[in-house]
């Protein structure tokens, strides 16, 4: 990293101009330090997070070790079934309590000095105890830490380090119902699968999300993904389709033309047997949800962005994302494969062939991502600290020139980008230069229930 | 515990396969994809065979169409992987990752069915681009179809040995 002497932060993070139709972006949100630091205090430590899915820790006792916001905590179900988010670390003397990545436990013992907890928080046992007669209730003292928030929408399970953040519902707002059309696509709902994609990548946090929200990259950065589902039969178009602020930094992109969904839309390479499962699959979700709202559930495609660690594919399968922050150029990311509770094993078997051709380290597609995320940070370095005004920053203007008419944007614009650079900068604190006035026909948000 | 010897040669058919000609298949293959040539690498599979890198959280019986992967390539996928390997718009191998692959610890087992056996081995792949070193680290579990001419993989899996796959670490060649 080349040294920087001046304060890569004093020069504003966003740049929005309404008479140039112009979006900018300061690179130094993706390198600085400082701005890492004071994402995690004013993000990353005050937000609802995405911990996990409660069909990860299915049956009492069930528990994952699993670091968020640099934290590392226990995510289990109690023994009477209630989940439940500790630190994971013993109150005594800060042990990493739980060094299992997962598994089944009533107690969580620490090795160092063999103090012992219920999966529910309660000291079960400290050896000698009554060496601690001091006159403080010991047990009541050193029960296990809690994260001071946990509440769970739709099977999701999201955690506060802060005690005073608004209601999860509030927080997830227009958000909370493309939870709820995951887990109205099949009777039963949904579930997580082991088999999950743990990786790294060279790249900010940020980077991850805008490649979420941005349709634009899709023809050229997967040229050979399109190729692969034009010879099989499915022409990826990406016409008439749009991006949506959701509010709160949340934001969506509704796909309906990027392929075929696995037991909702059928397309050639699903093979014949799939296409008779999928007729008689869409016509009972029909009858189950009524004709409006099985099209929303089901013939549309939604990426979903739940501001800020959680990306929902909602696509050919589905899976979910999680992201953690690891420094300003490093961000590990988890992922989940999503899948319905009672589902036909042919076509379990298809759509993990199917999500995973696509999405994960390894697909034909993700690499291609990562290698963006990865090129970004490297050739942003290019510009840092340069004298020569505006070439440190990204340009997301694309779709201005139509929201100044009113016109919904695009998924192949910049528009749910630009709301979470918005909302982000609201976050920590910079405030954006803006130039001329928003216009009034500005369109956010969307509404189908 | 009672050791097992013994994994040096196993019987398949009439045939008696030993580990010296396995190594060689597996020697010759690493060159192969150092090399890059994803044909001559396609060649070495039986039609319908499967490629498969399961997900690090990975434990022993769990069938790919029941859990989540890194890949779960069947036949179709596994050719339009290498079409796409082979194009210049495989972006996060244009241009290619340079590897280099040690394989060890070959070990051979009797198949399930009568033209087929079992090899385990150890890989250390290294990998170097864009001014960084990633190392993989696992364990091959393939199933190897005697052929008239050779071996060709029926399951070509690899097992990496790693909790999580590191920063930087992606799949995008083929491990």
């Amino acid at each position: 990293m080349p040294q920087v002497s001046r304060d890569e932060t004093a020069a504003p993070m966003i740049i929005e101009d309404w008479n140039r139709l112009t979006f900018r972006v300061n690179r130094a949100a993706y390198r600085s330090d400082e701005v890492f630091a004071r994402e995690r205090e004013l993000i990353w430590l005050r937000n609802w997070l995405y911990l996990g899915h409660e069909t990860e820790i299915a049956n009492p006792n069930d528990f994952k070790v699993r670091t968020v916001a640099g934290r590392p905590l226990i995510f289990c179900r109690d023994t009477a079934g209630e989940v439940r988010a500790f630190l994971n670390s013993c109150p005594h003397r800060g042990t990493v309590l739980c060094r299992d990545t997962e598994g089944s436990s009533k107690l969580f013992q620490c090795f160092y000095h063999a103090w012992t907890f219920r999966n529910n928080g309660d000291v079960a046992a400290i050896p000698d105890e009554a060496a601690y007669e001091s006159g403080e209730n010991l047990r009541e003292t050193m029960r296990l830490r809690t994260v001071p928030r946990l509440a769970i929408h739709e099977g999701y399970v999201f955690i506060s380090f802060d005690p005073d953040v608004p209601p999860l519902l509030d927080h997830l707002g227009d958000a909370a119902d493309y939870m709820t059309m995951i887990e109205q696509q099949h009777v039963g709902g949904v579930q997580t699968l082991p088999g999950v994609q743990l990786y790294g990548v060279r790249g900010n946090w940020k980077l991850a999300v805008e490649n979420a929200m941005d349709g634009y990259h899709f023809a050229p950065t997967h040229n050979t993904f399109v190729g692969y589902l034009r010879e099989n039969g499915f022409a990826v178009t990406d016409d008439d389709q749009y991006a949506y602020n959701l509010g709160n930094g949340h934001s969506l992109l509704v796909l309906t033309g990027h392929g075929g969904r696995i037991s909702m839309i059928w397309e050639p390479r699903f093979g014949e047997d799939e296409r008779v499962r999928t007729a008689e699959h869409r016509a009972e979700m029909t009858e189950r949800l009524g004709e409006r709202r099985a099209h929303h559930v089901a013939d549309e495609s939604h990426i979903l962005y739940v501001f800020p660690n959680l990306l929902l594919f909602d696509i050919e399968g589905m899976s979910i994302r999680q992201l953690e922050p690891l420094g300003p150029g490093r961000t590990d990311v988890r992922a989940w494969q999503l899948v319905p509770r009672h589902e036909d094993p042919a076509s379990r078997a298809l759509r993990m062939k199917t999500v995973v051709s696509f999405v994960g380290p390894g697909g034909l597609a993700t690499p291609d991502d990562i290698e963006a995320y990865e090129a970004v940070q490297r050739g942003i370095e290019a510009t840092a600290a340069d004298p020569r005004p505006g070439l440190d920053y990204s340009d997301m203007s694309r779709g201005m020139a139509d929201e100044v008419k009113g016109v919904r944007g695009r998924s192949i614009d910049e528009g749910a980008m630009r709301g979470f650079w918005r909302h982000w900068a609201a976050a920590v604190g910079f405030d954006p230069q803006v130039a001329g006035d928003r216009p009034a026909s500005f369109l956010e948000g969307r509404d189908v229930r | 515990m009672t050791v097992r010897y013994g994994h040096g040669a196993v019987q398949v058919g009439a045939r008696t396969v030993v580990r010296s000609e396995v190594e060689d298949f597996l020697y010759a293959e690493a060159d192969i994809l150092d090399s890059w040539h994803y044909d001559a690498w396609l060649a070495l599979f039986v039609e319908g065979a499967r490629y498969e890198i399961p997900t690090t959280d990975y434990r022993g019986g769990w069938s790919p169409h029941e859990s989540g992967s890194f890949v779960t390539d069947d036949w179709d996928l596994l050719r339009a992987r290498v079409k796409r390997l082979k194009s210049r718009k495989a972006h996060a191998e244009n241009p290619p990752s340079r590897t280099h692959r040690l394989v060890s610890n070959v070990r051979l087992f009797p198949g399930d069915d009568d033209d087929s056996f079992r090899v385990t081995a150890s890989f250390v792949v290294h990998r170097a681009r864009d001014g960084r070193f990633d190392v993989y680290v696992g364990r091959y579990e393939h199933i190897l179809a005697v052929e008239d001419d050779g071996f060709r993989f029926r399951l070509r899996r690899s097992v990496l040995g790693h909790e999580a796959l590191p920063v930087g670490a992606r799949l995008s060649f083929i491990l």
